[in-house]
């Protein structure tokens, strides 16, 4: 299988006044189109930090980031901002749905931002609420919905733009175990569909269920020391 | 920009009811004060113009240098009359004599300006006045003990707390004369209270001012240039006089000269207020941006949420920039709404008190003028705010708790 993302010797270095902290030491990563890829490691390692530069949400002070051979450190904001609204559909730890706004018009925003035309968006916004199971809740605010019934609006969000590439951020983080469980198979069936499924997680259950585990230490990819 | 952002901006000012509430009344404020004073100077500027195309532009009025109304010191004498009425391009010139006199009818006493005249200018003077015999007829060459009054003389408690009828006998200086008509509204409650009475009956009643008129009216001739013929006047009256150029005790002006003082005035005055009204607009602009600055705070998270899905930098910057517009169009749709309640109350005060031509007027213009004012002013208040949102790094904002 083709690579979708790759990372090649990525630095990212932030200074926090006078200090340089390295946050990513030279990572090479590659994502495999179609696969189940588990991002492990402790807080701190960096996990989050390679997370962000695979959703396009930063750029690297040094090396490479190719998305579909595209090098992502040489596109303008519009551009990337562009580019993971189309490609990459996001899950996040703490849900990250806006709290206006209903279910449907979180599930409709991230394809207002593509142009995709009123009644198009409904439609799909429609179906994927289904899909995810919260036909009936259609016009909750996220305050209204359980942890499990947010993460699933935010999982139907992700889809909207039937993005190649799924990025969860603990996505079962907040959620009791049954309900991270549920999420979990709904992940696996989505791969099964042909997406491609990127978690980051120092959850050992977690990363279990993925094809692939990548651990992250220090900045950089290690063996796994276990 | 995309046309679905305005109902999200929508959403998210109602969401935050009473901020938005107190930021759209602080515009509101400015909106309405600007609104209804400018009907206002627009209302009295038509008003002048009426008047100039009615009464004429064509009008010269000699009189009294320096106060600019009446002034017993000073008079035109018939001789200098006569010098007026020959200069090369004056149509027509009367002589009026006015003085305030004192007017009793039932025990109840006020005091007005008495106009007198040759009845047989009546028409000339009518028409310079702009005003014509809406009740009984006009005065007659030779008459005495009979007088025309102003508009108001025929109501309650406008100048005696009776109605005055045709027939009815006004003491005036303790004279006893009669009322043969009434005249027109001219719109301001001095020139509505004013009595005329015949150049005659006006000399017996004011022996001292015989010959002594207070203004001369001329007319221009309908090819002379009145600003040139105002020149040419002056000259003929300095000579017969003899006196320099700069140091006449009298004043020749035309029609335009005469309400220029007043719009001038008026303008000034207007001016000022609209300035005042301006600056409670600035401070509603920073009362915006004050508003928009913590929205952007506040929603740090959700442009962050925005940006991870796909929204791009100008998208972000335009959805604040609309959010404070609306604010802004929002004050300004309900600044004009009450600026008209307020406008048309000022106006109708006004009236009562028989100014009658100060009244607003709200052209089309002007409303969408003020809307396109405060979407303006909503807009730039927001812009600094917006492009902060705007710049957010997608990472941080995300982080934002």
């Amino acid at each position: 299988m083709k690579p979708i993302i790759r990372l090649v010797d990525v630095w990212k270095t932030y200074e926090m006044g006078d200090i340089e902290v390295h946050a990513l030491q030279g990572l090479n990563l590659e994502v495999k189109e179609g696969e189940f890829l588990a991002i492990q490691g402790p807080s701190g390692s960096g996990k989050s930090t390679a997370m962000n530069l695979i959703g396009c949400l930063d750029i690297p002070s040094k090396g490479h980031v190719y998305l579909d051979n595209h090098d992502i450190a040489k596109l303008s904001e519009s551009d990337l901002a562009q580019i993971r609204g189309r490609k990459i559909g996001f899950i996040f730890q703490q849900f990250n749905l806006i709290n206006t706004l209903t279910a449907m018009e979180n599930v409709m925003l991230p394809m207002m931002f593509q142009g995709i035309d009123e009644r198009e968006r409904f439609l799909r916004a429609k179906k994927l609420l289904e899909l995810v199971d919260l036909g009936e809740r259609m016009d909750h605010k996220p305050k209204e919905l359980s942890g499990g019934q947010q993460q699933r609006v935010a999982i139907a969000r992700s889809l909207s733009v039937d993005p190649d590439v799924i990025l969860g951020d603990e996505p079962t983080g907040n959620l009791d175990s049954k309900t991270g469980l549920s999420v979990m198979d709904f992940l696996k069936k989505l791969q099964k569909e042909g997406k491609t499924i990127v978690l980051v997680t120092h959850d050992d259950n977690v990363a279990r269920q993925a094809q692939r585990v990548v651990y992250i230490r220090d900045g950089k990819q290690v063996e796994k020391v276990k | 920009m995309r046309i679905e952002f305005i109902g999200y901006a929508v959403s998210n000012i109602i969401h935050r009811k009473t901020r938005s509430f107190l930021t759209v009344l602080s515009i509101l404020i400015g909106i309405m004060s600007i609104f209804a004073l400018i009907s206002f100077g627009i209302g009295i500027q038509r008003y002048v113009d009426e008047v100039a195309k009615e009464a004429g532009a064509d009008k010269l009025f000699v009189q009294a240098k320096g106060t600019g109304s009446v002034d017993d010191t000073f008079a035109i004498s018939k001789q200098d009359l006569n010098v007026v009425k020959k200069v090369k391009g004056v149509e027509q010139a009367v002589g009026m004599y006015m003085k305030v006199a004192s007017l009793e009818f039932k025990g109840q006493r006020k005091y007005h300006y008495v106009m007198g005249m040759d009845p047989k200018d009546n028409d000339f003077v009518q028409e310079s006045f702009g005003v014509d015999v809406v009740k009984g007829r006009s005065l007659k060459q030779g008459e005495l003990g009979k007088i025309t009054v102003g508009y108001n003389y025929q109501f309650e408690d406008k100048i005696f707390s009776r109605a005055l009828k045709l027939g009815d006998k006004l003491m005036i200086n303790e004279i006893p004369f009669e009322i043969v008509g009434f005249l027109t509204e001219v719109g301001n409650p001095e020139d509505d209270a004013n009595i005329y009475m015949t150049d005659q009956a006006f000399e017996s009643l004011f022996p001292e001012m015989k010959d002594r008129f207070t203004v001369v009216i001329a007319k221009a001739e309908s090819t002379q240039n009145p600003e040139d013929l105002a020149e040419k006047v002056s000259e003929k009256l300095r000579k017969f006089n003899g006196q320099e150029k700069g140091k006449e005790n009298f004043e020749v002006q035309t029609f335009a000269d005469a309400v220029k003082t007043f719009t001038t005035v008026i303008g000034v005055i207007n001016g000022v207020l609209i300035l005042i009204a301006l600056i409670s607009v600035i401070v509603a602009s920073v009362n915006i941006m004050n508003t928009m600055y913590t929205a952007v705070l506040e929603r740090t998270k959700e442009i962050g949420i925005m940006k991870a899905i796909g929204a791009r930098n100008s998208e972000i910057r335009d959805i604040f920039l609309l959010e404070s517009g609306i604010l802004g169009l929002s004050g300004g749709i309900i600044g004009v709404l009450f600026g008209y309640l307020v406008a048309s109350t000022g106006g109708s005060i006004a009236k009562a008190a028989g100014f009658s031509s100060l009244q607003p007027v709200f052209p089309l213009s002007l409303i969408l003028g003020c809307l396109a004012f405060s979407l303006f002013v909503g807009a730039i208040s927001g812009y600094l705010p917006a492009v902060q949102a705007s710049r957010q790094r997608p990472v941080d904002a995300l982080r934002y708790e």
